[in-house]
């Protein structure tokens, strides 16, 4: 992109009638204040819950945000999935499959059940399928390990991320259920010794901190097949991409997934600081951020977003029927009549 | 629907104020419902046009910009000032302030919220046009008003600066995707023959020449205190003003 066109691009992604789309969106769900902020560690519930910000990031690069979308958050579960891409570019995808399965488990993201048969954890977007990956994540010491990971999401994000102290240690200091089931796993020989290292890992990432932007990041680099738009910088090997996508999509919402995938059908993956990902292939990504949570522990703002811009645009995975507003056409447009 | 119209020129000095100031008028005693922005937030002036005094003036677009002040209380009523009824020709002032031009340099604005000032404005006061005053040259604010106008008015003089800047807008505008863009040449000297002229622009830019105003002693007698066409209505420049407002309404 030459700097004339970047220029113009940034410049008609704020005159896009998509822009407009998005604000609606916004002042519409705002008002919502369904739910309620996690409260499991005490540092979640110093989010204020009219924090709400959506962002979109299309495949070509435009960036379109509303609302709070530089406010700083824990990505919490939603690492979940690009930790997944790592393990399979470190180990390849029949080892990693060994390891952790792909079967959506219909429980909640904390239960400690394995598959009887395997003694693998059911998929990499449960806590204990999740340790498993971060365990497969390749390093000398937890220092070279940790700084792979906080690499890795630079490269889809185009910016450096820390973690978040405070909430790291009281991960780290409650954590007792995601401890006993890396041990039932250490039982099974499914992760390596260094349980305590992955453990700290495992709570590092989860304490990572994005904004919404990033969470647009995040999924847009996933749609445009691993390479994020902006930057043009490669975050996952192309080959892995369909592999991290189809795990958001069964298991990315918790055990809300099936009805997501059924309603929604953008692969997506949420976590309890509040944020949202979802990838539109081919298309774009969306990120999502408001605090306050369904009962399954999905942002009940975010989802709302994202259930508007599936139907409004025909974004689900395996819609057929022409949809009511024509993306490209509101994305590029320069609608006079919106006036 | 309402429509917007940007008035700009590459360089300074070319009228810009004076247009916008006389167009918008001109179109709003037709009984449109019009409102002006002055964008040019670094050296503001379209104010003394219709004015409006800055002790009169509480809020500003600076206010605005800042999160301070919703947009509707940097709208002012300036029709009596100019001859016409109330609620029938509003301005958005930029601050004159050096302390708020020097804040505003600094920090930079989000060119979004300008955006959104603009069609919160349209729709408070059921606009029928929005006229936007912008600073000379290229910026980003520049390229927001070039990218959400219905029309374009790009002002020059005969003088090879304004010719090959005016190129260069031009260029920018066509990769914007402007919708309709208008070229307005001013201070033509007693000289040149304002039809040749005028086909040879055309024939440079490919863009139609609204009107060709001559360089006017009785324009820079007025020095700025009020709008020339509602002064001198049956001036031969007042009579261009309502050519180029014309073409503006039909497009």
């Amino acid at each position: 992109m030459s700097d004339m066109q970047s220029l113009a691009s940034s410049i008609t992604a704020v005159t896009s009638p998509f822009r407009n789309y998005l604000q609606e969106l916004h002042e519409r769900y705002q008002v919502l204040n369904d739910g309620a902020l996690a409260d499991y560690i005490p540092e979640l519930t110093l989010a204020k819950p009219e924090w709400f910000g959506i962002c979109v990031v299309t495949k070509a690069g435009q960036v379109f945000d509303i609302g709070d979308c530089d406010q700083l958050f824990t990505i919490q579960s939603i690492s979940k999935a690009f930790v997944y891409g790592l393990a399979l570019e470190d180990h390849g995808r029949d080892y990693v499959n060994s390891k952790v399965g792909v079967e959506p488990t219909g429980e909640a993201f904390n239960a400690i059940v394995l598959d009887e048969k395997t003694n693998r954890p059911y998929n990499p977007m449960v806590n204990a399928g999740a340790i498993a990956t971060t365990d497969l994540v390749k390093g000398a010491n937890s220092t070279e390990r940790l700084k792979r990971l906080l690499a890795m999401f630079k490269r889809y994000t185009g910016r450096d991320h820390d973690i978040n102290v405070p909430i790291f240690l009281s991960e780290k200091a409650t954590g007792f259920r995601n401890r006993a089931m890396a041990y039932l796993m250490l039982n099974f020989g499914m992760v390596s010794e260094r349980v305590d290292e992955t453990l700290d890992l495992y709570f590092q990432q989860c304490s990572i901190m994005v904004t919404a932007k990033d969470l647009a990041m995040l999924s847009a680099t996933l749609a445009n097949g691993g390479v994020n738009p902006v930057t043009g910088e490669r975050a996952l090997d192309e080959r892995y991409v369909q592999d991290v996508i189809s795990v958001m999509l069964t298991c990315g919402m918790y055990d809300g997934s099936g009805e997501w995938a059924y309603r929604v059908g953008m692969p997506a993956k949420s976590g309890v600081g509040g944020g949202i990902t979802a990838v539109v292939p081919h298309t774009l990504g969306v990120g999502t951020f408001s605090p306050l949570l369904d009962a399954k522990g999905n942002s009940a703002r975010g989802i709302k977003v994202c259930e508007s811009l599936s139907h409004d645009f025909g974004l689900h995975l395996f819609n057929v029927a022409p949809p009511e507003n024509d993306l490209a056409e509101c994305i590029d447009g320069n609608d006079a009549n919106n006036w | 629907m309402p429509k917007v119209v940007s008035v700009h020129s590459y360089r300074g000095g070319t009228g810009k104020s004076n247009f916008t100031a006389n167009l918008a008028t001109t179109v709003a005693a037709q009984g449109h419902r019009v409102a002006v922005f002055d964008t040019d937030v670094p050296s503001p002036g379209i104010h003394n046009l219709f004015c409006l005094e800055p002790e009169q003036i509480s809020a500003t677009l600076n206010n605005y910009l800042w999160d301070e002040k919703p947009i509707t209380d940097a709208a002012y009523d300036v029709g009596a000032n100019v001859g016409l009824a109330a609620d029938q020709l509003y301005l958005v002032p930029s601050s004159v302030r050096a302390d708020d031009i020097a804040r505003i340099l600094k920090d930079g604005y989000d060119v979004k919220r300008m955006n959104d000032g603009f069609r919160g404005l349209v729709k408070a006061l059921n606009l029928d046009y929005l006229f936007i005053d912008t600073h000379p040259g290229l910026s980003k604010e520049t390229f927001l008003s070039i990218a959400i106008s219905h029309v374009l008015v790009l002002i020059l003089r005969p003088d090879k600066q304004d010719y090959q800047g005016t190129a260069v807008t031009v260029d920018v505008a066509r990769q914007l995707k402007v919708r309709n863009m208008l070229l307005a040449i001013n201070k033509a000297y007693g000289s040149l023959n304002p039809e040749a002229l005028k086909q040879k622009v055309e024939a440079t830019y490919s863009v139609p020449v609204a009107g060709v105003f001559p360089l006017s002693e009785d324009v820079v007698q007025l020095a700025s205190e009020g709008v020339f066409c509602t002064k001198f209505p049956d001036h031969p420049v007042s009579q261009e003003f309502r050519k180029v407002a014309q073409q503006i309404m039909e497009v």
